[in-house]
């Protein structure tokens, strides 16, 4: 875990940024140079809705070695309430009691940590409202 | 003079609990006993994704909302706990770009046993009447620690409250706050420990209640009030007994510390616990009512404040996450599960 990496990425992920294009209007996650519909460079950045809904998710027991402290969780694709589709952690929760549809919001935690030494990356996941 | 005072506030306690059964059944204990002695069936527990500073984030997340001020106006963040994550590395960084203030901000972590968040709202009340800065960021967050076995262990708990501090929009003026401090020995933990030691009954009389007796009384001299001045009071929570019985040694009734009393459902939260016990007073509290509020730190010290509140309160009191959501939202776990959140397998 790479201490420029994690400096770059913080305000992304703790803050949940993504854009918004000034030229076609479109809004994107994540945070980049350029729109993702258009190509133009006339962007700027975007916080995205904390609240959403489940669209699909399932369940990482193989998890990767960064990851594996909270292995296996629940992984799923959300539908923000602004209409923007992220991937993310659905915490706090059962996999057999997880449903699409079911409300979530965002919340601040632990993404992922180097060993017991090294940095420690936070950013956002999802838990049910 | 300049006022001063709480414009908002913000909790967080995450999910999961563990009762006194679960915990005594594993050493032996007899968990009604336990149970009649602290007063407390439950403790909370971290996620597994959890630690000090995602708690802290959360608190002043809901402190920021409820206030729907800028967080840019906010000039300090001070964070208080004897469990930050990094040894070397502040908490209030993470904290302050989680929110996001601007980098022109006073920002460190605070250490002084269960008071060290108090301590942190001393510095912003300080610093804001000083005209120094627009509003300060006070938080208590601990993941507290305890060897496993040891009479703690059925209630070191988890959680975090932020305290946001100001001139503009005040919901309790800060009428007066006075401090004790002493080097007292009651409990410590060395440079590198993983648990920290206690001195058992030394830990109640000369150390919790001399302090947070001499703290309030102190408090109440300096503004010439008595118990009966208070609508409600606020003590330090190790569990559920030791603030009932200071309160009545002080001649508080039952009925003026009962509300504040978080820890009945969640243990003892350190840097937290008097902080969630004022937060659950403001989500109740009406105009021209009057809290005392007084922490206790080992080692050791107590930070007593004086607060009226003002009619502004009641426009930050229909929060969804307040103290009553985290305490209702609860997953049960099993001993088993506890030693793998707590990170007690090496």
């Amino acid at each position: 875990m790479e201490p420029p990496k994690i400096w770059r990425e913080k305000r992304q992920r703790y803050l949940a940024l993504g854009i918004s294009c000034k030229k076609c209007g479109k809004r994107s996650f994540p945070l980049s140079e350029y729109c993702p519909y258009c190509g133009t460079n006339d962007v700027e950045e975007y916080r995205l809705a904390e609240t959403g809904k489940i669209l699909y998710f399932t369940n990482v027991s193989m998890a990767s070695n960064e990851m594996a402290f909270n292995a296996p969780y629940c992984l799923g694709i959300i539908e923000l309430n602004d209409g923007i589709k992220v991937t993310g952690q659905i915490i706090d929760c059962d996999y057999k009691d997880l449903k699409n549809g079911m409300e979530v919001k965002m919340v601040f935690r632990i993404l992922a940590r180097d060993g017991h030494e090294g940095l420690i990356k936070y950013g956002f996941k999802f838990t049910s409202i | 003079m300049n006022k001063v005072g709480i414009v908002s506030y913000g909790s967080y306690i995450p999910k999961y609990r563990i009762s006194v059964e679960e915990i005594a059944h594993i050493w032996g204990e007899d968990a009604t006993e336990l149970k009649n002695q602290l007063q407390v069936p439950k403790k909370s527990v971290l996620g597994l994704d959890e630690d000090v500073v995602t708690m802290a984030v959360e608190s002043a997340r809901n402190a920021v909302n409820l206030w729907d001020g800028d967080p840019k106006l906010i000039g300090a963040i001070y964070v208080g706990s004897e469990s930050h994550p990094y040894a070397v590395k502040p908490t209030a960084t993470i904290v302050s770009e989680a929110l996001p203030t601007g980098k022109e901000i006073m920002a460190a972590d605070l250490e002084f046993a269960c008071k060290a968040g108090t301590a942190g709202m001393q510095m912003c009340f300080g610093l804001v009447k000083s005209d120094m800065i627009n509003y300060g960021l006070a938080i208590g967050s601990d993941d507290s620690q305890a060897k496993p076995s040891d009479p703690l262990e059925y209630t070191a708990a988890a959680g975090s409250a932020a305290i946001l501090i100001g001139r503009e929009g005040i919901i309790a003026e800060l009428e007066g706050t006075y401090s004790v401090t002493s080097d007292t020995p009651d409990f410590w933990r060395r440079e590198g420990a993983t648990y920290p030691s206690h001195g058992q009954r030394f830990t109640g009389k000369p150390a919790y209640f001399q302090h947070s007796i001499d703290a309030t009384k102190g408090m109440m001299n300096q503004l010439q009030t008595n118990p009966s001045d208070y609508d409600y009071v606020v003590f330090h929570q190790p569990n559920t007994k030791f603030p009932l019985s200071v309160a009545k040694m002080l001649g508080f009734t039952k009925e003026q510390v009962e509300l504040s009393l978080v820890c009945r459902h969640i243990g003892n939260t350190y840097s937290a616990s008097s902080m969630l016990g004022l937060n659950r007073i403001l989500e109740k509290a009406s105009s021209g009512e009057r809290i005392l509020m007084t922490s206790y730190g080992s080692g050791a010290g107590s930070d007593s404040f004086s607060f009226m509140v003002t009619d502004k309160i009641e426009e930050l009191q229909a929060y969804p996450f307040d103290i009553e959501y985290y305490i209702k939202r609860t997953i049960d776990i099993n001993y088993g599960l506890y030693t793998r959140y707590k990170g007690l397998l090496k």
